[in-house]
């Protein structure tokens, strides 16, 4: 043995040291992962082979009151590869050559069907110009059919065997049928190509209803859990806005569910569980009468100058239930745009664009009610005894309030005008009848905050602002449809946090005649005349009536909601009533031309100075004004309330009675004809057999 | 063979082997489930584990002196072989490393350029031990192996060349090796990394750059992270045997051979894997017990090159299957299917049973 030995230990010594150290190294580490980590690597295998697949349910129809469709479920068709199933060889290369060439020939047949398709080459799609005020926005087109490059399908393809290799894959969309057929029959040898039919929510209303109906888009980010929690894939789409989204739990269904346990290339091995079928989502019917919805759109179109304004609002509401009628917003957009997905670019351009066509303006838009509101300062003076059927009240063109500080001094007084001034006009000794069908300022300056010289008491702004809240401004109506404004009642309080000023006697003026600070939606200003018209009933507005099941089935039925009953007696809202008679059919009454023949109307004018910066003052140095008209029909039996707001309008008698003359029209026209033809609408039906 | 001695045979380093050697063939047995391509998998292997003990024995039979005196002429058939297959040799995985013989047994040259090194630097180094601290004798040992490090190496069969450095470097080592000649290697193989790293095919510096930054490619890292998730889920006493949803649903890849480590401790958990571990431990102390008391340094050398290839392919695979190291694509000595490994296993096998049964 010449076997060198070291000082200490031999080198074969060293080499087992080193192999101990390594062992010890692996079976530290072995422990590290199945101990110290293993319940995380535990749940990454589960992960890893379970998965959930849900099948959609189809979503709910939903209906107008006649049962008309206003979104339903179509069809649209498209190729998908299926990548679990695409041919897989051990050799990448070979295995890539053959998907390559399924990749290509999808492609090539899908244009070349696409070509033979459509003759005609077409030409650039026209692009919807959004600079100028439209208040019908129509950009809705057929989805254009789009076919992805192979480069794309194979990188998605690659994608999704990371994940969901079982999960189709579409890379051919929006083909006509007739093509789709075509390619499946051309694609049927190829193994993983697919022809799928994709749901598409479709609203055959369109613009007409866009506001009521609203649209669906892909799950938002910031709410991807609140869905999960509720059991949507990932994929899904949900409502975004009014009903769609308002009713999104009853309209979606529960999608039906199978676990089951995959392997790497995603193809089931087992079942987990049982599986669950899908349950369709429940159809909606609705209050709406789309005949009546058509008829308020062309009147409200007809009827605006989109020189002038950029936006407008109609509003009929059954002053019986609250049950919402129609309801239209202008400017207005075709909601089909959406079935197919917007980009965020054509989304910020649609809800920029002027008059904000996305806004439903007569539940989201506030603006000053003008002499509407004069109808609650007329109850309120008539409940609180400030006046009587019977007061009679000068009303010359102005007025001069007194300084509160220095009432003696004539050159401190504020001067309060009435319209009629501007055409050197006064209203003169005045009762309220009268005072409400002429519109008269000065009358309901004084019930409102009294007149000094005279020694005449108002209701105060307490008392007003108490009212007013009691008819419903200020506050949300409760319409089942989301993104509804307050509006505003002004109080001292409100305007010391606000602005840091004292309330004045002026303050109370102006409020009195729904001018100053008090903001409205039409919605409200509807609600307050259906109270009025109903004898002090304030409903809570709704749009959905009724659900059933996929079976048609009833399943719930939305009676009226009866907010508040007004403190109001029934013969000041007697009162009240008569002088909205007289402004339609008084010689002097403000909207006399809107009678119509064989209905009596009753209603009120409002003309509301409001200040925009844009618009300014006119050349007399007047501010510009939105035209409202809200009335009842008929006066004896009150059965619809319509109100017509026009933005920068100018005169409501003008602008905003005829348009609600033509919907009034159109309302006795159809019921006319309907009780002739002895039929009943779906809603009816659903009525008489609700519990 | 005077003095052999079948008393001398170590008959418990056998019995781990068998032991070991079944063991993979059941697990392999597990492995390729579900796969109808690779069914006849176990049976093959079982099959060759049958033929390697029995060429362990006729090599254990044969005095390794005898192998001695072979040395030249084996070392020269072997390079002709690893030439030969650069240029017909099927291309497997990107490395031109096999030949059909006869078109019935697969053999793989870089398994007969590790016995061929072993015997030539181990015989070399043996003779000039006296002078192992010169350089000349360092240099020529170095020259000895370079001819079959670099057919090996520009393959490119990257797993095999730094198993013939190891391999080499401790039959350097143990045959006295100056601590100031390990430095000045260590040395020059850093300094020499950037023009290895050339050297790599594409797929083998994929491997390393994804251990060093998994996120790089994900897909590759595909099968690195199903491995560990593979061992991390298996807990205590694993999801039993054929019962492993990593192994079973397929998400490890190329589960009977380089992530053979990861099916065995998922499915038989820490408790499986370590008794494994312990038994592949126990071989190797066996192994260096025989170098240690081997008769001539030439036994000594050859029997701890041969230990050396075990111990660090050990490292390697049971290290990469835990994310300790990166993918090489080596077999788990013993466990791992594959025919050629195991014939070439059981031949180092019977030159340590040989060196032993003939030790003083």
């Amino acid at each position: 043995m010449t076997t060198q030995r070291h000082a200490f230990f031999s080198r074969m010594w060293t080499l087992r040291i080193i192999t101990v150290i390594i062992f010890l190294i692996l079976v530290g580490q072995l422990a590290r992962l199945q101990f110290l980590q293993g319940v995380g690597f535990q749940k990454e295998a589960v992960v890893n082979r379970v998965r959930i697949v849900r099948k959609k349910a189809p979503r709910g129809v939903i209906y107008d009151r006649d049962g008309r469709i206003l979104a339903r479920n179509t069809a649209s068709y498209a190729i998908a590869i299926i990548p679990a199933e695409l041919p897989d060889d051990p050799d990448y290369e070979v295995s890539e050559q053959k998907r390559q060439a399924i990749y290509q020939a999808v492609y090539d047949i899908t244009h070349e069907k696409l070509a033979r398709h459509q003759d005609i080459p077409k030409g650039p799609t026209p692009t919807p110009d959004l600079t100028e005020t439209h208040l019908i926005l129509d950009v809705s087109q057929p989805p254009e059919p789009t076919v992805l490059t192979v480069d794309a399908m194979a990188d998605l393809v690659a994608q999704r065997e990371l994940g969901s290799a079982f999960l189709p894959v579409i890379v051919a969309k929006n083909l006509p049928r007739e093509v789709a057929l075509q390619v499946q029959e051309e694609t049927y040898r190829l193994p993983g190509v697919q022809m799928q039919l994709i749901s598409r929510r479709e609203y055959p209303s369109g613009l007409y209803t866009s506001h009521i109906i609203g649209y669906m888009g892909p799950i938002p980010e910031e709410k991807e859990k609140d869905y999960a929690k509720k059991g949507y894939a990932p994929d899904a789409w949900v409502g975004w806005s009014d009903l769609e989204y308002q009713y999104e739990d009853e309209l979606h269904g529960q999608p039906g569910v199978r676990v089951i346990e995959v392997d790497v290339k995603g193809r089931e091995k087992n079942v987990v569980g049982e599986p669950t079928e899908p349950q369709p989502g429940h159809n909606l019917i609705l209050s709406l009468d789309l005949e009546l919805q058509k008829i308020m759109f062309d009147a409200l179109t007809a009827g605006v100058n989109p020189k002038r304004s950029n936006s407008a609002a109609a509003v009929a509401i059954d002053p019986r239930t609250g049950y919402v009628l129609g309801m239209v917003s202008l400017p207005t957009y075709d909601n089909n745009i959406f079935a197919d997905g917007v980009t965020p670019d054509e989304y910020k351009a649609l809800s920029e664009a002027p008059g904000f066509p996305l806004l439903d303006h007569a539940i989201s838009g506030i603006y000053p009610p003008g002499s509407t509101f004069k109808l609650v300062t007329a109850a309120a003076g008539l409940q609180e005894k400030v006046i009587t059927r019977k007061t009679i009240l000068n009303a010359p063109g102005i007025i001069y309030l007194p300084n509160r500080n220095f009432p003696d001094d004539p050159d401190l007084a504020q001067p309060f005008v009435c319209w009629i001034h501007k055409s050197g006009g006064e209203h003169g000794d005045i009762n309220v009848t009268a005072a409400i069908a002429e519109s008269c300022d000065i009358f309901f300056y004084k019930v409102g905050g009294g007149f000094p010289p005279t020694d005449f008491e108002g209701l105060g702004v307490q008392a007003l602002a108490d009212y007013a809240q009691l008819f419903g401004f200020g506050e949300h109506s409760g319409i089942d449809l989301p993104g509804e404004n307050p509006g505003l009642v002004p109080d001292p309080k409100w305007k010391r946090l606000a602005k840091g000023e004292r309330w004045v006697t002026g303050d109370t003026y102006n409020m009195a005649i729904g001018q100053g600070d008090v903001l409205a939606t039409p919605l409200q200003v509807s609600m307050m005349t259906a109270a009025v018209a109903n004898d002090g009933i304030l409903y809570q507005p709704q749009v959905v009536v009724a659900a059933t099941d996929y079976k048609n089935h009833l399943i719930k039925f939305n009676h009226p909601i009866v907010r508040r009953e007004i403190p109001v007696d029934s013969k000041n809202f007697d009162i009240v009533r008569e002088g909205m008679w007289m402004v339609v059919n008084w010689e002097y009454g403000t909207a006399k031309e809107v009678a119509l023949p064989d209905v009596e109307v009753a209603g009120k004018t409002g003309t509301a100075e409001f200040f925009d910066p844009e618009i300014g003052r006119d050349l007399a140095g007047n501010l510009p004004s939105h035209a409202w008209f809200t009335a009842y029909a008929p006066y004896d039996d009150p059965e619809i309330v319509v109100t017509v707001f026009v933005y920068n309008g100018g005169e409501g008698s003008m602008v905003a009675a005829p348009i609600a003359q033509e919907i009034l029209r159109g309302y006795f026209d159809i019921k006319a004809r309907d009780e002739a033809a002895g039929s009943h609408s779906l809603l009816d039906q659903l009525e008489a057999i609700a519990p | 063979m005077s003095n052999q001695n079948w008393r001398r045979f170590d008959w418990l380093l056998l019995l781990a082997i068998v032991m070991l050697s079944i063991f993979g063939v059941i697990m392999i047995n597990s492995a390729v489930q579900g796969d109808p391509e690779l069914a006849g998998f176990p049976k093959r292997q079982a099959f060759y584990l049958a033929v390697g003990l029995a060429l362990m024995f006729i090599t254990a039979a044969f005095d390794y002196h005898l192998l001695r005196t072979l040395t030249i002429p084996f070392y020269i058939f072997v390079l002709a072989l690893l030439a030969i297959v650069g240029a017909i040799g099927q291309s497997i995985f990107g490395a031109q490393s096999w030949i059909n013989f006869f078109g019935l047994f697969p053999i793989q040259p870089s398994e007969l350029a590790k016995v061929a090194l072993a015997l030539a630097l181990g015989s070399y180094l043996a003779t000039n031990q006296e002078h192992i601290g010169e350089l000349r004798v360092v240099l020529t040992g170095l020259i000895i192996i370079a001819p079959i490090f670099a057919l090996v190496a520009l393959q490119p069969d990257l797993g095999t060349a730094i198993v013939l450095a190891v391999e080499a470097a401790a039959i350097f080592f143990v045959a006295g090796l100056r601590i100031r000649y390990i430095i000045a290697g260590v040395v020059l193989a850093a300094l020499s990394a950037p023009l290895a790293w050339s050297m790599l095919a594409e797929h083998q510096r994929t491997r390393i750059l994804i251990f060093i930054d998994p996120t790089a490619n994900p897909d590759a890292y595909f099968n690195v992270k199903q491995a560990l998730v593979g061992v991390g889920s298996g807990g205590l006493l694993g999801k039993g045997y054929g019962q492993g949803t990593q192994s079973q649903l397929h998400f490890l890849r190329v589960r009977h051979t380089d992530f053979i480590f990861s099916v065995i401790a998922e499915e038989l958990g820490f408790v499986g894997a370590t008794l494994m571990l312990l038994t592949l431990f126990f071989i190797i102390w066996r192994l260096w017990r025989i170098a240690d008391g081997a008769a001539d340094p030439f036994g000594r050398l050859l029997v701890t090159g041969l230990t050396a290839i075990i111990l660090f392919q050990t490292l390697v695979v049971v290290g990469m299957n835990m994310g300790l190291l990166p993918v090489t694509g080596l077999p788990l000595p013993f466990v791992s299917y594959g025919g050629n490994a195991m014939l070439s296993l059981m031949i180092f096998i019977g030159l340590a049973q040989s060196v032993t049964m003939r030790r003083n």
